[in-house]
């Protein structure tokens, strides 16, 4: 009881406490629609990100000819016209949306990996090594971020790479937390002293009846995190660390369009709108998982 | 208890007895026991920043001196500065001058960095502040106006909105909001920042903005937050159930009773949420040009000047441990079903 304020703010959409009422009061969006239509949106956008720039005619983000610079949108050749360096904005905004994706993902999935692992070790373990792994967690957490994203950056250069190093100080924590709540749920149901007493062993333990049983638990989260996770990616643009330009992310063209926006104010706008599309797909993917998966 | 004690030791026993009660206090011990266990944490948090900035190619000897500097200047620099000296070494002389609240002075400006603290802290907590009241006001009615009929339209109004609120990325809404109100209505300031002491009106004007732009998330988590917890005590809690049984209408036990009640989980979260909140300034601040300890802190980084960005890590992460006690010391306080260093059961 004593960790429940603390764990409900990680998660930073909505705590759990609203499964129960979700469950009982939510009807309209526990049905089916809830699930597939963010599911679709979400697969609509990775397939317009990831594969269309494939199969599709879709001019390089980069390199774009001067000349052609500023277009405005409808131009022939350029849907969405081009940017001040006379790229293709809908191209921009296609590869920047697969920076901007592979960043988040490549984040959370790092954040349930190793923040599962150690929130699940430090859970399942309890007592002085508990206390130890949380308390390091703790420095992290109260670590500001901000210092360590403008460090890397100024240090190390800016880069997805490092981006993504960065932003896994959050989604690391926060996973941890999550996982070690979760564990420490289980860790007092029948089974896992009927498989402890048997002798399994503690990788196995950890492997084989920990994570299947809290992996549920950290996907819903980790798809709740993945639009804070892309809003961030963008903040860190304003600070110098991000995708560099000219490779474009969505957080870097907004970051980049804030001069100019009260000439060419599409070019903060289309990236943004882009964002916030695939933020609330990813939200109400994540709400409408755990509305079902609460419900069980 | 025994007969014999005289008459005037007994408020003395009284006293005793309730300062033991006070000792033996389970909520003291708590806080107590936190306050202790935050002295890693900080010592961890700056130590931590100690070694970023070191590992940073620079310092604040080249980053003043500029590039034309020779190395025999910057040494010399470096001397004065006391950036000779060993990293440890350093880092100790940090620690034990601000254990005796002695925070250093500026690198670059000579400026002592609790002065800096003192004049930056302020208006990053007023920015603060002023989101804080924009969205817990707003929060409150609209939670309660969703909670009282789940599922009918003014709910589902307010949970969409408030999921387009959180996918929101405040940046973008400050942008947005700049681009409406300032350049094309230009009724509002875009940027810059008037002193409270200079003119009040126009210090609120210059932060609506900035402050909008930071509240709609909070507005938006804690509206979702309130209506679930709102319904979870209209639905479960026994006190309902017995308050609707002597006949209160019900949109009076959802104000009265149920709301007070959530309202204490509510709380908590908000303090949780002010020291996280502290980071997400920074890019607010940059953007409406606000000179806050956002602000300062990049400069700081910028600079390599390493007493200030120490000073601003510390104050974030005392203020961080605060709040995350305050809020479960709240908890335990507000909810008597809750008591810290008694079994749960």
């Amino acid at each position: 009881m004593a960790d429940l304020p603390s764990d409900l703010v990680v998660a930073g959409v909505a705590p759990a406490a609203d499964e129960a009422a979700v469950a009982k009061a939510g009807g309209w969006w526990r049905g089916r629609l809830g699930v597939t239509v963010p599911a679709v949106m979400v697969a609509f956008i990775f397939g317009l990100c990831f594969i269309w720039p494939i199969i599709g005619p879709v001019p390089p983000p980069t390199g774009g000819n001067i000349l052609s610079s500023s277009l405005p949108a409808f131009s022939p050749g350029h849907f969405l016209g081009t940017d001040a360096v006379g790229n293709d904005e809908w191209s921009r905004l296609l590869y920047g949306g697969r920076a901007s994706l592979e960043i988040a993902l490549a984040v959370q999935a790092i954040g349930i990996v190793l923040g599962g692992l150690i929130g699940a070790i430090a859970g399942y373990l309890g007592g002085w090594r508990d206390a130890t792994i949380m308390r390091v967690l703790d420095v992290f957490i109260a670590f500001p971020g901000l210092v360590l994203a403008v460090a890397i950056a100024q240090g190390l250069g800016p880069s997805e790479l490092h981006t993504i190093w960065a932003l896994s100080f959050f989604s690391v924590p926060a996973s941890a937390r999550i996982s070690r709540a979760a564990t420490l749920q289980l860790r007092e149901q029948t089974f896992m002293t009927a498989a402890r007493l048997s002798g399994t062993s503690f990788p196995r333990m950890l492997l084989g009846h920990i994570a299947p049983n809290i992996l549920p638990q950290l996907l819903t989260y980790a798809l709740l995190g993945i639009g804070i996770i892309m809003i961030l990616e963008g903040a860190l643009s304003f600070v110098g660390l991000g995708v560099p330009p000219p490779a474009p992310s969505w957080g870097n063209m907004i970051a980049q369009g804030q001069s100019t926006i009260s000439a060419n104010p599409r070019f903060v706008f289309l990236p943004s709108a882009a964002l916030f599309i695939t933020v609330v797909s990813f939200n109400l993917l994540g709400e409408g998982l755990r509305a079902r998966w609460g419900s069980q | 208890m025994s007969s014999t004690s005289a008459p005037l030791s007994a408020p003395l026993a009284a006293r005793a007895g309730r300062a033991r009660r006070l000792a033996s206090s389970p909520t003291l011990s708590f806080i107590v026991r936190r306050l202790l266990a935050a002295i890693p944490v900080l010592l961890g948090v700056t130590f931590l920043s100690f070694v970023v900035m070191n590992s940073l190619p620079g310092d604040a000897a080249q980053e003043l001196l500029g590039a034309q500097a020779t190395p025999a200047e910057i040494h010399q620099l470096e001397i004065k500065l006391g950036l000779d000296k060993p990293f440890l070494t350093r880092y100790w002389d940090w620690l034990h001058q601000a254990v005796i609240g002695h925070l250093g002075h500026s690198l670059s400006s000579g400026q002592s960095v609790a002065s800096i603290l003192g004049s930056d802290l302020p208006v990053t907590f007023e920015l603060v502040g002023f989101a804080f009241v924009i969205s817990l006001a707003l929060a409150v009615p609209l939670a309660l106006v969703s909670a009282r009929k789940p599922n009918g339209v003014a709910d589902r109004l307010s949970m969409m909105f408030s999921m387009a609120g959180l996918s929101i990325a405040p940046y973008v809404l400050a942008l947005v909001l700049v681009y409406v109100f300032a350049v094309k209505l230009n009724v509002l300031p875009a940027i810059g920042w008037v002193p409270p002491g200079q003119s009040v009106w126009q210090n609120i004007r210059y932060l609506i903005l900035p402050a909008v732009s930071i509240g709609l998330g909070l507005l938006c988590f804690y509206t979702r937050l309130l209506r679930a917890d709102l319904l979870e005590q209209m639905q479960g809690e026994d006190y309902v159930v017995t308050a609707r049984a002597k006949g209160v209408r019900p949109w009076r036990v959802l104000t009265r009773h149920a709301l007070r009640n959530s309202l204490f989980g509510l709380i908590t979260v908000v303090a949780l949420n002010l020291g996280t909140l502290l980071g997400f300034t920074v890019v607010i601040e940059d953007i409406f040009g606000i000179p806050g300890i956002g602000h300062e802190l990049l400069q700081a980084i910028d600079n390599r000047d390493i007493p200030v960005i120490e000073g601003i890590v510390f104050v974030f992460a005392v203020i961080v441990v605060l709040c995350n006690l305050a809020a479960d010391v709240l908890y335990s306080v507000l909810d008597p079903r809750i008591r810290y260093g008694r079994p749960t059961e």
